[in-house]
């Protein structure tokens, strides 16, 4: 079953007098627990693809179904909503709230959702934050952890809502190459165990043995899958 | 809500110089604004006490003829329309429930001829019957020489201030009969000047009526007196007994009404002014001015005043005005609307208006300098807000990876916006309330220094002779309201910047 459905997804960027065609008519279905890389050469529309996705960007034309809901049409509340029910995200750098802990911050999207008691939301992040393996720092802040340590709070974020999807955008970019592989076996342990779908961009190759499908974008195209 | 309040909170504090220059400012706001607020109430309410309780009464009913309210500081020389009617007055203000007392004066100016040949002085007088008076108005005035009046009693009560000015304008010093001269209570000139002062007991005063022939009469001065409160501004009004002031005046006294008047003479008193010149009609109304007129040689014939009014009926007199207190719980507009009501029903040719209305320039004085007030208050808070509103806004915009991976994960915009009111509410809560209750500690502290003023200004602004801001339970709770407010104000722009923010506008930061 296809948990994402793209069709002649088209993403423009007005640049001055002239645009920016970032995505080109793209045309792309995902299965339910995939565990996808997307590559490409920088500028070629990775990170603007996870972007539409992730439902933080908007597409020019094209329509794009998240588990059967088309997201193009949605407001910024409905919009809002998708995000936290459907979709974890692992970015880069800025990816927890400083002035939370660990535990905390891995709770944060649970309290959002007003779904659960708030023991239950404890419970919840505590067995992620066991699985990527910081109960020891949990109850530390942001800036008491390592890039590699914040990565893994991430994903625990990330995994808590127990979405359909979890869009990492070059989620090693910033870390050393022992921790970065460590971070990549980490989101495949969570896909095997949570059964979610994980889609994340690199242009590192050496990432590339831990996806199990590699979509390959150049100029704002899929040139190979 | 917790959670918003944690983040809140742990934001105040991860950004300590922000949160405190944005906490001092609004402690100084909201000090400034409860101390502001404290001078406005206490004017009020000193304006209130001393005027209300301290000279006119809650409302003045004035002559129906009066073009203005205003009839205690009118204009020198234009005087005050005569009350004939009072008894019919009496017998309504006895009916109206929500009329706690009631007294009739009379209310006008006097000149005071310098039997020196010099220039004349200036009087203004308030004639009452004393005993009536020091009911209404039990402690408005202590004697300084001399003594108040007895019952009956003719004779004047110069305010302390008065006397300077009349010493000033017509050299001459006076004090009450039957006392020495009070070195104490000389002015600096009367003291520089003392071999040659000139000591009187007595003045004559002459009424200024537009519409009566006034004559002079010789008045004894009984007492040198001081008002309690506001002395700079009652200070110019003398108490006179109320026959004394109604021959003064020219007016028909109640001594005179126990004289019968019989046949021609009672018709003839009974005319009015237009068949009065009926009368004359025929006769020549212009005299050729032969240029000889010299009215300095005139002797004018002064009345002998009788030296009691004991057994007189002085209700059956004129007055000018009837000062009225309301009872308690009473408010002003609602008790003038209802006197106003039974007033013209009762067809009685007068009509009653405000304390603040009928005390010209001290009520719109006292609105203008509260609105002044209000204003700088205003504007120092206008300052608050933009700089406030600046620094949030600042540390919104610093913010944005932060409330985009907010937005990204699934914050709502609301959340958002509730995490920065948030903040901003806690910092009004800690520094505000703060400022309030500092606010409020000042404001009952400062009567404590006694802090005194003779200038007219500055005893309005004091609402009485010494600074006492107030603040009663309303004030505090209109200040906590303010506060409230300028928090909402100060958060509506930084709020809606950050509500702005996407998680691509953290991407593209980052």
């Amino acid at each position: 079953m296809n948990i994402i459905e793209i069709r002649d997804l088209t993403k423009d960027y007005p640049l001055g007098t002239t645009t920016v065609h970032a995505l080109r008519r793209m045309d792309l279905n995902i299965k339910e627990g995939d565990f996808l890389s997307i590559v490409g050469p920088s500028g070629s529309g990775k990170t603007t693809l996870l972007n539409i996705i992730g439902c933080i960007d908007n597409a020019t034309e094209g329509s794009v179904k998240i588990a059967g809901t088309e997201i193009t049409t949605l407001d910024d509340r409905k919009i809002t909503d998708m995000r936290l029910h459907k979709i974890g995200f692992i970015f880069q750098t800025f990816n927890l709230i400083p002035v939370l802990d660990v535990r905390e911050n891995v709770e944060f999207p649970l309290l959002l959702m007003k779904k659960m008691s708030k023991s239950e939301s404890r419970e919840r992040a505590e067995k992620l934050i066991d699985e990527v393996g910081l109960t020891e720092h949990i109850r530390h802040r942001p800036a008491e952890l390592s890039g590699g340590q914040r990565q893994r709070v991430a994903i625990a974020r990330a995994l808590v809502t127990n979405p359909d999807i979890v869009l990492a955008d070059e989620p090693t970019a910033n870390l050393d190459s022992v921790t970065g592989q460590q971070i990549l076996e980490l989101m495949r342990a969570m896909n095997k165990i949570e059964k979610t779908t994980f889609i994340f961009s690199t242009h590192d190759a050496n990432v590339l043995k831990y996806a199990r499908g590699i979509i390959k974008i150049r100029d704002g195209k899929i040139v190979k899958r | 809500m917790a959670l918003i309040f944690k983040i809140a909170w742990r934001n105040i504090l991860r950004h300590k110089g922000k949160s405190l220059i944005i906490g001092i400012i609004l402690f100084l706001g909201s000090l400034l604004m409860t101390v502001g607020n404290g001078v406005i109430s206490g004017m009020d309410h000193g304006l209130e006490k001393n005027i209300v309780n301290g000279f006119l009464g809650d409302l003045v009913i004035i002559p129906g003829k009066e073009k203005s309210d205003n009839v205690l500081f009118k204009l020198y020389g234009e005087s005050v329309e005569r009350i004939g009617n009072y008894k019919d007055i009496k017998k309504l203000l006895l009916k109206e429930d929500y009329i706690k007392a009631f007294l009739p004066i009379g209310k006008n100016v006097a000149m005071i001829l310098n039997e020196e040949e010099g220039e004349p002085g200036y009087a203004m007088l308030i004639g009452t019957d004393f005993a009536q008076y020091r009911q209404f108005f039990p402690d408005n005035f202590l004697p300084v020489e001399g003594r108040l009046l007895e019952k009956g009693e003719a004779g004047i009560l110069i305010p302390l201030k008065w006397r300077e000015e009349i010493y000033d304008q017509m050299n001459v010093w006076l004090i009450p009969e039957g006392a020495g001269l009070s070195r104490k209570n000389l002015s600096e000139d009367a003291r520089k000047n003392l071999k040659d002062l000139n000591v009187k007991k007595n003045a004559v005063f002459m009424g200024m009526s537009d519409e009566y022939s006034s004559s002079d009469i010789r008045l004894p001065v009984r007492g040198i007196i001081r008002y309690n409160a506001l002395n700079t501004i009652w200070g110019h009004f003398s108490i006179v007994d109320i026959e004394s002031y109604r021959r003064c005046l020219g007016y028909f006294a109640a001594s005179d009404s126990s004289q019968e008047v019989k046949g021609e003479r009672k018709k003839l008193l009974e005319l009015d002014s237009e068949n009065l010149d009926a009368m004359f009609g025929k006769s020549d109304f212009l005299v050729a001015d032969t240029g000889k007129s010299d009215i300095s040689g005139i002797s004018f014939k002064r009345k002998e005043l009788p030296k009691t009014s004991e057994g007189v009926d002085l209700e059956a007199g004129a007055y000018n005005l009837v000062l009225i207190r309301l009872r308690d719980g009473v408010s002003l507009n609602k008790g003038l609307a209802r006197l106003n009501r039974s007033l013209s029903a009762a067809n009685l040719g007068v009509r009653a208006t405000t304390w603040k209305s009928a005390s010209g320039f001290i009520g719109s004085m006292a609105t203008i300098i509260k609105g002044a007030l209000v204003i700088f208050v205003m504007f120092l808070f206008l300052v608050a807000i933009i700089i406030i509103v600046n620094t949030l806004t600042m540390a919104a915009l610093e913010r944005t990876t932060e409330i985009g991976m907010m937005r990204a994960i699934g914050a709502r915009k609301g959340f958002i916006g509730s995490m920065f009111l948030g903040e901003t509410a806690i910092l009004s809560g800690l520094f505000g309330g703060l400022g309030v209750v500092t606010g409020i500690i000042m404001v009952n502290i400062a009567p404590l220094f006694r802090i005194t003023s003779d200038n007219d200004l500055v005893q309005l602004l004091f609402g009485g002779d010494t600074f006492a801001p107030y603040l009663s339970a309303g004030d505090i709770l209109l200040v906590l309201c303010e506060l409230l407010l300028v928090t909402f104000i100060t958060v509506i722009y930084p709020v809606k910047v950050a509500k702005g923010i996407t998680p691509l506008d953290a991407i593209s930061r980052d």
